[in-house]
C-alpha cells in the first residue's frame, strides 16, 4: 500500500528528469514520453507533434498500472512492474520507477519493443538515483500568502454557482 | 499529501467522493462538469459499466489558475459504491488529499451509509493516512425526497470527526459547490 507521503519536485530533479526524457526518446524511437505520479499526476512530459490529453492520460494510466498490481497481488505474482498495450498504430508502456513515480512511454509500430524496453530499463535506473537519491537541497516552501490567496481564487471559481 | 511540483510551478490537489452505491457521488461530478466555466475544467472520465454504474471511478480535474504563481489544480474522483468493489476503491483513495463523504438522506439507505462510513475509514487507516491532515466534509444528498433522516440524526450516525456538514439535492445542483468550496479550503489550509 502506498503511504502518504506528498511528492515534492524541486528545479534539479525536474531538469534533469527532462534531459533524460528527451535522450530516452531520442535513441528508443518513441513518439510521447511522460511522468506522472502514482496517484495520477502529471509531472513532466516530452513530445515532438503527438500531445494526447495529458490529465486524463495520467488519471487513467496510473489507475490501470494500480489495477495491475492488485491483480499481481492476487495471483501471488510480484512481477508485475509493467502494463503493456499493443495497438494498430500505437503502442502504450508504462513502467514503475519509484513507489510514487511512473513512467509512460508510446511509440509506433515501426519501432521495436524490445529496443524500446532497453533504453527504457536504462533510464529508470537513472530516474530512480533522481527521485531516491539523498534530498541534500532544502526543498522550496509554499509561499506564505498561499493559502489566503488560493481561498480567494477559489470564492470566485465558486461564485454565483 | 499533494503533487507540488516546484519546478514546473504546478500543485495539484486529489479530492475522492465516496459513499454507497446510488447516493449521488456521480451527479455531483457531473453537476460540476456541467455549469463550472468551461475553461476551468477538464475533460470528464467515467468508467462506467453499461447501465451507467461506476465501475472504477469518474475523473475530473479543474483548474483553479494561477496562484502565487503555482498553477493550482484539483483534481476530482468518485470511488464506485457497492461493497464489492473495495479493491478498487482503495486504489482510488491512493494520495488523496480531501473526502467528501456524500451520504444518501433516504431511510431506506441507512445500512449502505453506515457500511460505507465505516469502510471509508478502515482503508483510510489501511492506507496509513495521517487523518488529521485530511480535508474531510459530509454531503447530505437527496434532500428533496420525502421520506428521509433528520440532518441531527444523519450528523450523530455519520459525522465522529465533526466535520463540516453540507445539506445538498445533487440532481438539482443545490449544495454540489458549497460542499466542493468547503472541502477545497479544507485541503489547501491542511496541506499548505
Ligand atoms: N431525488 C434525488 N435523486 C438523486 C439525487 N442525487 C442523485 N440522485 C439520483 O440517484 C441515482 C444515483 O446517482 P449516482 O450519481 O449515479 O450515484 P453514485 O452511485 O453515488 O455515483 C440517480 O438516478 C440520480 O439521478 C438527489 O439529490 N435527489
Ligand atoms: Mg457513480
Amino acid at each position: 500500500m502506498a503511504r502518504r507521503k506528498g511528492l515534492v519536485i524541486n528545479d534539479r530533479q525536474l531538469d534533469r528528469c527532462d534531459d533524460l526524457l528527451r535522450k530516452l526518446k531520442e535513441v528508443s524511437g518513441s513518439s510521447f514520453l511522460a511522468l506522472i505520479s502514482a496517484s495520477g499526476q502529471p509531472i513532466t512530459t516530452a513530445s515532438d507533434e503527438y500531445h494526447p490529453e495529458t490529465l486524463s492520460l495520467a488519471s487513467l494510466a496510473a489507475s490501470s498500472f494500480a489495477a495491475t498490481r492488485q491483480l499481481a497481488k492476487i495471483l501471488d505474482e510480484n512481477e508485475f512492474t509493467l502494463l503493456f498495450h499493443e495497438g494498430k498504430a500505437l503502442n502504450l508502456h508504462v513502467s514503475q520507477v519509484t513507489d510514487q513515480v511512473l513512467l509512460i512511454v508510446t511509440f509506433g509500430r515501426q519501432t521495436q519493443v524490445g529496443k524500446v524496453r532497453l533504453y527504457t530499463q536504462r533510464a529508470m535506473e537513472v530516474l530512480r538515483q533522481v527521485f531516491e537519491g539523498p534530498d541534500d537541497e532544502e526543498g522550496p516552501a509554499m509561499d506564505s500568502g498561499f493559502e489566503a490567496d488560493a481561498g480567494l481564487a477559489i470564492d470566485d471559481l465558486f461564485k454565483d454557482l | 499529501m499533494p503533487l507540488i511540483n516546484f519546478a514546473a510551478r504546478e500543485i495539484n490537489y486529489k479530492i475522492v467522493y465516496y459513499g454507497c452505491g446510488l447516493c449521488g457521488k456521480t451527479t455531483n461530478i457531473q453537476y460540476i462538469h456541467r455549469t463550472i466555466n468551461p475553461e476551468a475544467r477538464g475533460k470528464l472520465v467515467s468508467i462506467a459499466t453499461e447501465e451507467e454504474r461506476t465501475l472504477y471511478f469518474d475523473f475530473l480535474p479543474l483548474t483553479l489558475g494561477t496562484v502565487k504563481g503555482m498553477q493550482t489544480r484539483f483534481h476530482l474522483y468518485t470511488v464506485p459504491g457497492q461493497s464489492y468493489y473495495n479493491a478498487s476503491r482503495k486504489l482510488v483513495l491512493q494520495g488523496v488529499d480531501g473526502v467528501i463523504f456524500v451520504a444518501d438522506s433516504q431511510i431506506t439507505r441507512l445500512d449502505e451509509n453506515v457500511e460505507s462510513y465505516l469502510n471509508l475509514w478502515d482503508n483510510l487507516l489501511a492506507q496509513g493516512d495521517d487523518l488529521a491532515k485530511l480535508g474531510f466534509v459530509i454531503q447530505m444528498n437527496k434532500r428533496d425526497l420525502t421520506d428521509v433522516f433528520s440532518v441531527e440524526d444523519l450528523n450523530e450516525l455519520l459525522n465522529h470527526t465533526n466535520s463540516p456538514v453540507v445539506e445538498a439535492s445533487a440532481i438539482t445542483g443545490k449544495g454540489v459547490f458549497d460542499t466542493l468550496k468547503s472541502v477545497c479550503k479544507q485541503v489547501i489550509s491542511k496541506t499548505g
